[in-house]
């Protein structure tokens, strides 16, 4: 098996906690923004910061889910919805590939569900997709400093505002 | 009445088995109970379908990974090396404040090639018997180092030896105010920030740090007998040559996410300075860069620019990073930017002192946030 060059400088652990838990930090991410290029340039800037960081690789996955959403959030919540970092890269971009399934009405509903959840309060906002996100009661507790049994509040007060928040924004018959 | 809360409902959706068994018969006997379950069961459906991710159209994860490696790579060849912490304090960028001591930064090699150039700059003949400044940065000019460069590239340690005499100690201070008096600099004062950067910075202070090297032609011969060639015989009166390396002290400014992602950092330094204890430094500034190990175009790009003596080095990866030039506050500025545009800095020398924009940003954003410091 060919073995990838050590990038001088780079924490040596670092493709292994990459390998293992992309995947899982891009997902978070798209669970808040409900784009994809988008997480995956959040979870490059989840990434680079536990490169420089001393975060145990063995207990990464928690922080790294956590990075993802606060970072997601705050681009969510700056309405800082910039392009695609590759797309706006001198070389040759991927052509966007039209989506059928992306009506106006689904850009609205993904609008809706966004401003949401951008006002919701910031620990039930990470709680909640953390939750969605398939981490287990213990795995969120642990995130973020919870006790597990508050989790299950926290996740159904969250889910409880969304809605409202959701139901708030609904265009009026 | 006892009913069971809210939160033990939405756990027995999820995870029944962590609902303690006399709840859970409970619910199922208690008809409020059953129909507060439904809502709750509503919500989260709900919750679940609105947060639902968009179809993964082939997921690149080989590319992913070339990104992040590529821009790790950028960021630790740019002078970001790993330090202890939960997040990232300090800038991508040599001369700002570091927390790593410079004896550790000194043995990289990217690092290692930028003090080479630092002790290679020539400003005529020093007198013996006095440490006299050789070296004043008033510039900052990008090395492009290849891949293959910095594989290469000799740790100064292999030439002679190395030792850190004063450390930063960089550290957290109260404030912009407590920093300026703290280093006696200008603290720089952001009026732009890009969108989605906002709040308070974290302030940082550093003290001076100083390093000596001392050519030893010893380790010089070693070195260059492991790979395979002969030293170059040595000028008089070098072996044994010390060169004296100051930078700071510095300030920073640094904007981050509540998850710890730095979004902005503003530094500022006393740029670096060197100092010989006496020897003629063009004809030690063209013996080193004669010495075996260090790769020719390499060489020749120091010997190209060093000679002035103001000029410092600034190594980078130039299958990582693009630099271009612009001009901030009437200097000239050099724009660093990693191929994937993940991040951006500008750096630039004024009356000495050495000021950094860095960030998550692209080249248009840190120059909007350089050109509106005060």
């Amino acid at each position: 098996m060919a073995v990838a060059p050590q990038h001088a400088g780079v924490r040596p652990d670092l493709e292994e906690v990459f390998r293992r838990d992309y995947r899982r930090v891009v997902a978070v991410a798209a669970r808040v923004l409900g784009r994809r290029d988008e997480a995956e340039d959040v979870a490059q800037e989840v990434f680079l910061s536990f490169a420089r960081s001393t975060v145990p690789a063995a207990g990464a996955g928690g922080w790294l889910c956590v990075a993802a959403a606060h970072t997601a959030l705050n681009l969510l919540r700056s309405g800082r919805r910039r392009a695609s970092r590759e797309e706006r890269a001198a070389g040759p971009a991927a052509p966007p590939v039209p989506d059928v399934a992306d009506t106006v009405l689904e850009r609205e509903e993904r609008r809706r569900v966004r401003a949401a959840l951008a006002r919701l309060p910031r620990p039930q906002a990470v709680a909640l997709v953390l939750r969605h996100s398939g981490l287990s009661y213990a795995e969120v507790a642990a995130a973020l400093d919870l006790s597990p049994g508050s989790v299950g509040t926290t996740v159904r007060r969250a889910e409880s505002r969304l809605r409202e928040e959701m139901d708030d924004d609904a265009p009026h018959p | 009445m006892h009913h069971t809360p809210d939160g033990l409902l939405r756990r027995l959706l999820d995870e029944p088995a962590g609902v303690p068994d006399p709840e859970r018969a409970h619910v199922a006997g208690c008809e409020r109970c059953l129909d507060r379950l439904a809502a709750v069961r509503a919500d989260a459906d709900r919750a679940g379908a609105a947060l639902r991710v968009p179809t993964d159209h082939g997921q690149d994860d080989g590319a992913a990974w070339d990104r992040l490696a590529a821009a790790a790579a950028a960021q630790a060849g740019a002078g970001a090396a790993p330090e202890p912490g939960r997040a990232p304090r300090r800038a991508p960028l040599r001369g700002a404040p570091r927390r790593a001591p410079l004896r550790g930064a000194l043995r990289r090699p990217a690092v290692a090639a930028a003090a080479f150039a630092l002790a290679l700059a020539g400003a005529g003949t020093a007198a013996a018997n006095d440490w006299l400044q050789v070296f004043r940065t008033e510039q900052v000019v990008p090395v492009a180092l290849g891949t293959e460069d910095l594989v290469e590239l000799p740790d100064l340690t292999a030439y002679g030896e190395v030792r850190s005499t004063s450390q930063p100690q960089v550290h957290r201070v109260a404030s912009a105010a407590a920093a300026a008096e703290e280093t006696g600099l200008d603290v720089p004062e952001a009026t732009v920030l890009p969108p989605g950067v906002g709040g308070q910075p974290e302030w940082q202070a550093g003290g001076e740090a100083s390093a000596t090297f001392t050519f030893s032609a010893d380790r010089a011969a070693r070195a260059a007998a492991a790979t395979g060639a002969d030293l170059p015989p040595v000028p008089p009166g070098l072996d044994g040559t010390s060169v004296r390396l100051d930078a700071g002290p510095g300030v920073a400014a640094v904007w981050s996410q509540p998850s710890g992602v730095p979004s902005l950092l503003v530094g500022r330094a006393v740029a670096p300075t060197a100092y010989s204890d006496g020897v003629p430094f063009e004809q030690v500034r063209d013996y080193l860069l004669g010495l075996p190990g260090l790769p020719a175009d390499l060489a020749a790009q120091l010997r190209g620019f060093t000679a002035d003596g103001t000029t410092l080095p600034l190594p980078v990866p130039a299958d990582a990073v693009t630099t271009t030039t612009a001009e901030v506050a009437g200097a000239p500025a050099t724009v660093l930017e990693t191929r994937d545009r993940a991040l951006a800095a500008v750096v630039w020398v004024q009356d000495g002192v050495l000021t950094a924009v860095a960030g998550a940003l692209d080249a248009d954003e840190v120059l909007a946030v350089a050109r509106g410091l005060r």
